[in-house]
């Protein structure tokens, strides 16, 4: 894999698109319009050419108001749909503002689908300020930093997770801010699995 | 760069609660599937996989 690989992002070109690829970025494209948002777990991995499929893409979104939902809930509904109600209102005040994530997937489908949600945590928040820019050909998008997203997937714990760590860390691993990871392996106690599984 | 505070145990919660809305979701996407003809969420299923 060619990849260029600096501080401020990763760029990969001449990526042939799979429909999952084609799916986020048609989503992205409404999302980035109204509101920051960072793509976290499996679609990460996916990205950057590991060879699985995920029926449902991770996105935390910044918190909003209902202003500024309602303009991206309208841009959305043009090609999307919400499969957890068709009620704009409820799915702010029920689902986003309740910390339950909503889904958005391609009018009359069902599979692959957008989970969206809000920070909850600090680690979200965290997430979101220093989400890492990634350039595939020509679009853009916002990744979690793979410093967190190893050690996180890694305190996920499923052998889904661990490969998908392992495959980011034997990919990138020269790049990569040993500090920033070896310091969220001990906050999230995951230095033992790392040891074991991904160097 | 300076990495934020991790709660393990609030991490925990938001793990076990992740995992309860996915458990949710798949009932809805069973209920999806059941009254949803072959042709179309094979289609759906082919194109994910493929």
């Amino acid at each position: 894999m060619d990849y260029k690989y600096t501080k401020d992002c990763i760029v990969i070109k001449d990526k042939t698109l799979s429909k999952l690829d084609e799916f986020v970025l048609d989503f992205i494209r409404i999302l980035e319009k109204h509101v920051k948002y960072v793509i976290v777990s499996g679609y990460v991995a996916i990205l950057f050419g590991r060879n699985r499929t995920s029926e449902d893409v991770d996105i935390i979104i910044q918190k909003l108001d209902f202003n500024t939902f309602n303009r991206l809930w309208l841009d959305v509904y043009k090609n999307f749909e919400c499969l957890n109600t068709h009620d704009l209102k409820k799915a702010y005040n029920d689902y986003l503002l309740e910390n339950i994530s909503i889904r958005f997937s391609r009018k009359g489908e069902f599979i692959p689908n957008i989970e969206i949600k809000v920070p909850k945590i600090e680690l979200d928040k965290w997430t979101l300020s220093e989400s890492k820019k990634v350039i595939i050909n020509d679009s853009t998008l916002f990744i979690s930093p793979l410093e967190l997203e190893i050690p996180y997937k890694l305190y996920l714990g499923s052998e889904k997770d661990i490969e998908d760590a392992r495959y980011l860390y034997k990919l990138f691993k020269k790049y990569l801010d040993t500090k920033l990871l070896n310091d969220f392996n001990k906050k999230l106690k995951t230095n033992k699995l790392f040891i074991r599984y991904i160097q | 760069m300076k990495t934020p505070k991790i709660d393990l145990k609030e991490l925990e919660k938001m793990k076990k609660e992740n995992f309860q809305q996915r458990l949710e979701f798949i009932d809805k996407y069973v209920e999806w599937l059941k009254k949803t003809p072959n042709k179309k969420w094979s289609k759906q299923q082919k194109e994910l996989i493929d």
